[in-house]
This record gives structure tokens, sequence and C-alpha cells, in this order.
């Protein structure tokens, strides 16, 4: 075989060979007649004739290496290329369906890719394993909090049965596993630094971090660009402050790596030395986040001061996270078997109540070549949803193809039915006819393979949503290209397959004589017909309820401003600031921003209202009112002309405003529902309210409207409202707002020249309008309801083509029957009825067979749905009644024609 | 011209046979493999001339004899064929059988 495909490729070459041959075999007959006393010419002749036909001969020779395979396929392909010429439309229209589908799938393949199954950039990624542990659910059956886990700075995240999974450790486990570890070569902790302020020669900017122990970069066996990486001498407490930088950081701050090393820089204004730089293609391990900044552990002690320093003995507090490289030879389930009761011993000692030794953690090992699985948990969900749509597209689209084969095969079954008759062989015509479809097939995957060009930069664009660092790489590498291919091929083998066999049964004869008829014809192409309506129906379903969800989302009544507002962030403390002269340094800022023109009003609290709860320093537990303990109101603190910016209506008193200074009377405002609950006709304003923190009491100055606090979709959320002032707390972060006229982010510029005049050391970050915050916080649900709206429409109209191909067909085949029913009488109404209501029963039957199965299917998305019920019965009549217009309409056409035909054209026809 | 040569259609598959103990004899190109194995047959068997390239095609195809660039005596270039050991191999597979053809051809005959 592969000497054949040697000498196939060589081809050319041989054939020259042959030829040369041939012509000295020739000459020499010819020399040698002449010497035996012939003219030249004549011998020249005699020798041509006596070797016979040297063209036929040469071809011969030549099959015997290009093998008939070869020679055949060549033939079928030009055979193919005439075919799609000859029938433009046809071509294009299942090019063009199959390019949507192929590529639709491609560009969610190529997400699939990038997130379930590419490994770390480093070497031997195999024999990386990460730690976890899992336990029952710390909160089972009592409301106390029984579990040896008594703070967390981390992530844990529901496992099998209930259970919590976690990859956060305290320090002594890490300490503990270290030691004499006879199962890994390395293990090596980190754990998320959050956001900090990064100032180089003075210029600060937001840099993510990553606080990684000595062994983090040998365990991983990375090698820097430039400088040396972390190792376990820098690790140490009193150790001298060092930092390695990301490449992409490198570049944009320091102009290169080399530039970078030894460089003096200020981390939350504490001052550190780079000493290396990350390789380009290293992003840590975590593909969700892409650290600019890895500092040893210990240095969290200078950055994070007394916060950190509690971190390190309490064997109750969960943070570190870790990974360990197998040693050569040792499995995972060796290593598991090797470390869990080590584990144990160490975790069972720092339970100290029954009801901790109940739900101890038990390690568990997961691999970890494609490093942590955040982003996996988030996305391998939807992705699959989405897998399954384009699925189902890329299904209808072949199902349509093979529809409009089989019509075409009609077409054609005189020119089959000759070639069968002249003897050529079943499989080869079915061959043949393969061919031409996977032809099909490859030009679609192609022109797919641009669409997904298109789509991944979409789909990354709407994925993200404006998240900054947003760190999914989705890319059309080999294996997904790889894919494609197949999948073309495969989809061409589908859809031609049918068409080819029915259109090759060997009933020759009627099919010679006429050329009509075709029973299982048309029973295969009405089973196609249901089948995409089927399928139509359950994206068109899918689709309603995405978008119906976002809707629902669409119309929470927030109570504040959404439009004209724009947000952005400053973090004073980190760049140095201290009380209590931050609250003035915060306070001034606030007044300087109001004074923009164009600006109305400008105003500051902890983080956004969408985000409250969620970023920052929350206060939460319960509140008083005398001895009323109020249970489920949120505190959120804001600053001055906070409910004037936000157009939150004031009902009684005053808002929180420049008088409420640090040093003054604490004061708060309350919603009014939280009014209305607790003090009834009274009016609150005067009274008091105590904080769950330090027992604050706080006079309630004023009385707000209702707002929504945190996410849209969180459904416990009440309507009970806080407001603090922000200066009276000592919070790190300050989310600002500005109302403004008009287009929000022309305000941009401005902003970020009074906060650099104030002081350069702060970084602006998260700047966005209200508006795109709070999409950012549905923008899974505005993804879903965007793309399966557009998967809809296009299922909806290849079904209609396919619909409308089926009905043409089928009318042009009645032609005479119509004729004679018309001229027996039949009125032009009752045509357009028997031709629509074959439309309609088709119809009727994908809609029995898919309504069962979108009930059944909805069940899986309904995590996904927000105030929608995944059996909505409005959506599925929706969904139903669209579907069954879009028949009639593509039936309407045919039928109409049909109800045209000239009974003694169609007659005389016949 | 005396009496018309046989050409070699009575066996098929024997060319391929022909061919290979004439190079088991010398390595030869095309026009040479023809003259050998008529003049070695005393002009009996007239091989086709046209046929002998798609049999030389097939054999080296098979592995069973060789071709290279060289030239012939009177200084022509030609691909020069040589039989391989799998040739050998080959030819003796083919002369057994050859040999049992004949015996069995003739013992027919002589029944007769």
């Amino acid at each position: 075989m592969l000497r054949r495909l040697r000498y196939w490729i060589e081809s050319a070459r041989r054939s020259e060979a042959l030829r040369e041959e041939m012509e000295l075999h020739l000459a020499e007959k010819a020399a040698e007649l002449q010497a035996d006393g012939m003219t030249a010419e004549r011998a020249r002749a005699e020798a041509r004739r006596r070797f016979g036909n040297v063209g036929l001969k040469h071809e011969e020779s030549r099959e015997i290496w290009m093998t008939r395979f070869w020679s055949e396929l060549g033939q079928d392909i030009r055979y193919g290329c005439r075919t799609m010429t000859a029938n433009k439309a046809f071509s294009a229209l299942a090019v063009l369906s199959l390019a949507l589908g192929i590529g639709a799938n491609t560009t969610i393949y190529s997400f699939m890719e990038s997130i379930l199954l590419r490994s770390l950039p480093v070497a031997d990624p195999e024999s990386l394993v990460v730690l976890n542990w899992h336990s029952r659910p710390p909160r089972d059956g009592s409301k106390e909090s029984v579990h040896v886990m008594h703070a967390v700075q981390g992530m844990a995240w529901p496992g099998d049965k209930g259970a919590m999974v976690s990859g956060m450790f305290p320090y002594g486990a890490f300490e503990t596993l270290r030691e004499e570890n006879p199962v890994f070569s390395t293990l090596f902790g980190y754990f998320n630094g959050l956001n900090r302020n990064l100032a180089v020669r003075g210029q600060a900017t937001n840099a993510s971090t990553e606080y990684v122990t000595g062994e983090y970069f040998r365990g991983l066996a990375v090698s820097p660009a430039a400088g040396r990486l972390i190792d376990s001498e820098d690790d140490r407490s009193g150790a001298a402050p060092v930092a390695v930088i990301s490449f992409a950081t490198s570049q944009q701050r320091f102009g290169g790596p080399s530039s970078a090393i030894g460089q003096p820089v200020l981390v939350d204004n504490v001052p550190f030395t780079v000493i290396g730089v990350a390789p380009p293609e290293f992003f840590g391990v975590d593909p969700a986040a892409a650290p600019d900044l890895y500092l040893p552990l210990h240095t969290n002690l200078l950055v994070d001061g007394a916060r950190a320093a509690r971190m390190y003995p309490d064997g109750n507090y969960y943070w570190i996270e870790m990974m360990g490289r197998l040693r050569p030879g040792v499995s995972m389930a060796q290593a598991q078997a090797a470390l869990a009761p080590r584990f144990h011993q160490w975790v069972a000692a720092t339970a100290t109540t029954d009801g901790e030794r109940a739900k101890l953690p038990a390690l568990m090992l997961n691999p970890g070549a494609a490093g942590l699985g955040s982003l996996r948990r988030q996305y391998s969900k939807p992705l699959y949803v989405l897998l399954t749509m384009v699925g189902l597209i890329l299904a209808i689209a072949c199902v349509n193809i093979a529809n409009l084969l089989l019509a075409r095969a009609a077409a054609r079954r005189r020119e089959m039915a000759v070639r069968l008759s002249l003897g050529a062989g079943r499989l080869r015509v079915v061959r043949q006819l393969l061919t031409e479809s996977v032809m099909l097939a490859s030009l679609g995957g192609a022109l797919g393979v641009l669409f997904a060009i298109w789509g991944v930069r979409s789909q990354a664009l709407l994925l993200s949503n404006g998240q900054q660092n947003f760190t999914l790489h989705a890319e059309l590498n080999w294996n997904v290209l790889g894919v494609t291919a197949a999948l073309s091929v495969v989809c061409g083998l589908l859809f031609g397959l049918t068409p080819a066999i029915q259109s090759t049964r060997p009933d020759v004869m009627p099919a010679l004589k006429n050329g009509r008829g075709g029973g299982p014809r048309r029973r295969a192409q009405h089973v196609l017909v249901v089948a995409q309506i089927a399928i139509s129906f359950l994206i068109l379903v899918a689709a309603g309820l995405f978008v119906r969800t976002l809707t629902k989302l669409h119309s929470v009544q927030l109570g504040y401003a959404r439009e004209n507002i724009l947000l952005f962030s400053l973090n004073a403390r980190q760049a140095g600031h201290r009380d209590p002269e931050i609250a003035i340094f915060y306070a001034d800022l606030r007044k300087r921003f109001e004074s923009i023109p164009g600006v109305s009003s400008a105003t500051l609290s902890q983080s956004s209202i969408i985000n409250a709860g969620r970023a920052g320093q929350a206060i939460r537990g319960p509140m008083k009112i005398g001895a009323v303990t109020i249970e489920d109101a949120r505190v959120l603190a804001a600053g001055p002309r906070f409910l004037t910016t936000m157009q939150i209506p004031i009902l009684a008193g005053r808002e929180i405003d420049d008088r409420d200074q640090p040093g003054s009377r604490p004061v708060a405002v309350i919603s009014e529902e939280l009014a209305r609950t607790y003090f009834e006709n009274e009016n609150p304003v005067g009274r008091r309210i105590t904080l769950p923190d330090e027992k604050r009491d706080l006079e309630i100055v004023g009385v707000s409207a209702n707002l929504r606090y945190g996410g849209l979709k969180n459904e416990e959320e009440s309507a009970m409202t806080v407001f603090v002032a922000v200066s009276q707390f000592s919070p790190d972060r300050m989310t600002y707002a500005l109302r403004t006229a008009g287009d929000p982010l022309r305000f941009v510029q401005s902003v970020h020249e009074i906060v650099r005049e104030a002081d350069s050391r702060i970084p602006v970050t998260n700047v966005v309008t209200q508006a795109a915050e709070i999409d950012r916080t549905i923008s899974r649900e505005l993804t879903f309801a965007k793309l399966c709206t557009g998967f809809a429409v296009l299922a909806l109209l290849t079904a209609c083509v396919g619909l409308y191909g089926t009905v043409s067909y089928n009318v042009a085949r009645q032609v005479g029957e119509i004729g004679i029913r018309m001229a027996l009488g039949a009125q032009r109404g009752a045509v357009v009825w028997m031709v629509l209501r074959r439309v309609l029963l088709l119809a009727a039957v994908g809609l029995a067979i898919s309504v069962p199965a979108a009930l059944s299917a909805s069940q899986l998305v309904k995590s996904f749905l927000f105030e929608t019920q995944p059996n909505d019965p409005g959506t599925l009549a929706l969904a139903g009644v669209v579907l069954l217009s879009a028949a009639i309409l593509a039936g309407y056409a045919p039928a109409r024609r049909a109800s045209r035909i000239d009974p003694l054209a169609a007659l005389r026809h016949e | 011209m005396g009496r018309k040569p046989q050409k070699n259609d009575s066996l098929p598959g024997s060319l391929d046979m022909l061919i290979l103990r004439t190079l088991s004899r010398r390595d030869l190109h095309g026009y040479g493999i023809v003259q050998l194995i008529q003049q070695s047959s005393d002009n009996e068997l007239l091989v086709e001339e046209g046929s002998l390239y798609p049999a030389l095609q097939r054999l080296e195809l098979n592995g069973w004899i060789d071709g290279v660039w060289g030239v012939t005596s009177n200084n022509r270039r030609a691909r020069i064929y040589k039989i391989t050991a799998a040739g050998r191999k080959q030819l003796a597979v083919e002369t057994r059988k050859y040999a049992k053809l004949t015996l069995a051809i003739a013992r027919v005959m002589g029944a007769e």
C-alpha cells in the first residue's frame, strides 16, 4: 500500500520514464529492421506495428501503479464538479446551509476544546494532580455551622450527592503533606492574591496577583523568559521581597523582559524587586485567570498585614491551594491511597466537637493536566447545551440536503437507469453519488471554517461581555480543524447515503419507461421533512425559553436608574492612603467629579448596587431596632447624593450628604419596605437602628423608595435596605457613579485626568456604564437568548426550504391528477387545500413527535431559566404557532402554483 | 518468412515467468529482454512487445525486479532491470507450477 502511494505520488515522473523506455524500444527495433534492409521509414512503421497500441500500453502500464481506485476517484470528482456547476442554485444552497451548520459546530467545539481539553503549557502536564477535599455540606439539618472549616478565603463548589468540594486547605495541611512525600516529586501551593495596585516608576495600574510557594515554578517545570523564578529561599518570612511578572506585563510596563529585571516596583505601596519574567505562554495553573504578578506566599505578611499573619497558624482557616507532581511510575490512585490517611490524621486533630468530627473533609486527588477546573465548572454545561443546539442545526441541514438530493434523484432517474442498464455496478454508481455529496460537504466545511473564524471572534466577545482579564482563548488549531474535516465527511456520507441507495434501486425497467412513480422515495422524503420539523420545534422552544428568561430578567424592577450612569472603581488604600485622611480624599474626589461639565451629580458607594453583597466587605447579620431583630435587611455603604444620582425617590427626611463626616453622628437611610414593616404607620425619621458589627447605633435620617439590592437572579433578596454613610465606615475600594448628560463613556477621559491629578498612584479600574454592569451579571442569559434566536431563525429557514422543496416536487408529480380534478370541476380553493392539507399533516406529525421530546429535553436547561418553567405552555404554544405559520407559508407558494394549473395543458402533458 | 512464430498467450502469467527467467541470466533493458526471449526460444516464442511494459511495471511494483537507469551496449540511456531476491523466489515458485502444469498437459495429451 505504501509503495502504491509512493508510486502514485511519483506518478508524473514514472510516466515520463515509461515513455522514454518505449521510445527506446521502438528506436532499437527500427534500427534492427533497418539493418535487415528496410528503409528507415518503413522500419519505423513496422516497429510501431509490431509493438501494438503505444498509448494504450502506456495507459495500461500506468494503471498498474495508479490503481483503479484513484483514477476512478478522479473521474468521479470531475463528474461531480460538472454536476455541481450544472445545478448552481442547488449546490449553493446546500453548501451554504452546510457551511452555517459546520461553522457553528466548529465555533462551539473550538471553545470546548480550549476549555475542556487543552493542557497547561508546562512540561509533562499529565503528571500534575490537584489536591481537593470533599465533605458533607457544612449546614445539613441544623443551622449551626459545624465544620472544621471556620474561616475561608477561596471557593467551594457542590460535588456529587450534595457534598461540598473545595481546593482550599489550612497552611498546616500543606506543611504536613510536603514533608517526606513518597508520591510527589514536588508539592506546591498558591492562592489568589486578587487585584493589587502595581506601581512602576510612579505609574500605577491594577495587577491580578498570585501568591505562590517556593516550589511553585519548580513543580510546574517552568523556565523563565528572563531573570530567575521564585524559589524556596524567597518564600520565608523576612526574606527580601521579590516578584515575578508575566511576560505581557514586562512588555507593557517595562518595554521587554530583560529590562524588567532588578527594577523596583510598589505592590499596594510595599516595595518589591522584579527578579524574573514568566514565559509568554504561561498563565499559572488556572485557565480562568492570567496573573500579572507572582509573589512569594509569605510576602502577604507584608502586603496584607495582620490579616495574613492569622492565616498561617490557624488550622481551621482554609485558604491555600495545592498541586503536586507525581513521581515517575506513581499513579494518581496510589498517591491518593498514600496521602488520604495522612491528611485525615492531620485534619482530625483540628476538630474540636463531635459535629465537626462527623463531617471531616476527605482528601481527593484530581487530574491537574488541564489546570484548575473553575472554567470547566462554569462553562461546560452551557457549552454542552450550545453544542447540542448546533448539532441539531447541522442535523437539519443534513436532512435538508438529503431531501433536496432525493428530489434531484428523481430528475436523475433516467440517467441512473441508463447507467445501470449499460452495466455500471450499483456500488460503483453509489460511490460516485457519495463522492458528489462528500464534495458538497467538503466545500461546506471549508466555507464553514471561514464562518467559524468570524464566529469564534464574535462568540468570545459575547461570552466575555466586556469582562476584564477574560482569558478564554479559543482558536482554530489543528485539533479543531481535524474534527471539522471529519465532521464534513461524515455529514456528506450521512446525507448522501439514503438518496444514493434510493436512486440506484434496481427497478430499472419502470424508470426507463416513464420516469415517474417511486413510492419509497416519497415516503423517505416525508420522513425527512417530519424530522426537520421536529428538530426545528426543539430549537424554537429552546430559543423561546431563553428569550422569555431574558425578558423576565429585563423586567425585574430595579428601583434605580439604569441609563446615563458611569461607574468606575478606585482603591486609595492600596496606594497608601490611611484613615482618617482616606475619607476626606474620597469626598474631595467626589466633589471634583461633580464639577465636570455635563455631570449632574456624582456619588460613591462600596460597590455598584447590582454587585452589592458580592464585592467588597459586606456588613451582614441581624440588625436591631430597639429590641426588635431585623432578619433580612441588607446594608450598603453610600456617599453623598447617592439617591439623587441613582434616581431613587426620597420619601421622607433627607439622603446622606456632606454633613455626614467621620466624626459626626452616624446616620442611616432605610427603604420603604423596611420602614413599613418595622415602623408601620409611624415616622421612622429620628429613630435608631443598631448594626451587627461593633453594635453601632445609627440615627435614621430618611426613607427611600424600594430598590433591587444585588443581582437580578437572586430571588431571596428582600427590598429591605439600609444605607449607611460610607465616610463613617472605612472601606477599601470605592465605586463612583456619575450621572451624565448623554453617553456616559464620553466622560471617561475627564475622570482619568482628575484621578491622575489627585494621586497618580491610583489606577481607575472597572470603568463601565451602569447598563453594561447590569448586563454583565446576566451575560449568560443574554448570550443564550441571542445565539438561540439566531439558531432558531436558521433552523426555521432551513426547514422551510426543505418543506418548500418537497411540496413543490409533489405538486410537480401530481400535475396530471390535479389536472383531472380541475377538469372534473374542482375549485381552486379545493386544490390549494389539498396541497396545504398534506403540509399541515406533515407539520402536525412533526409536532406530535417533538412536543414530548421538548418537554423532557427542556428539563435539562432548567438551571438556565429565570422565573420560567421548562414546560412553559405559552412558549410551547408560540413555538408551535410560529412553526405552523412557517410551514403554511412554505407550502402556500407551491399550492398556489398547483391551483393555477391549466387542466388542458396538464392532461396533454400526461 | 516461413512458419509464423507462436504468440505467447497460451498460458496466462507465463510472460512474468519468462521475464524473470531471462533477467536471472543477465540484467537487461526492455528491448533486450524481448530479444533474449526470442533468441533463447529459437524464435519460437514472440513476445508481444507492447505487453512487456505493463508486465515490467507489475513485476517492479511487486518488488520482484528493480529498474535503474543505465546505458545499453550501444550507449543509449535505458532502464536496466535486474531480478531481486524476492524475484528469484517467485521464479522458483512459478517454475515449479509450470513444470506441474506441463506435466499434466503432457499426460492428458499422451492419454489420447
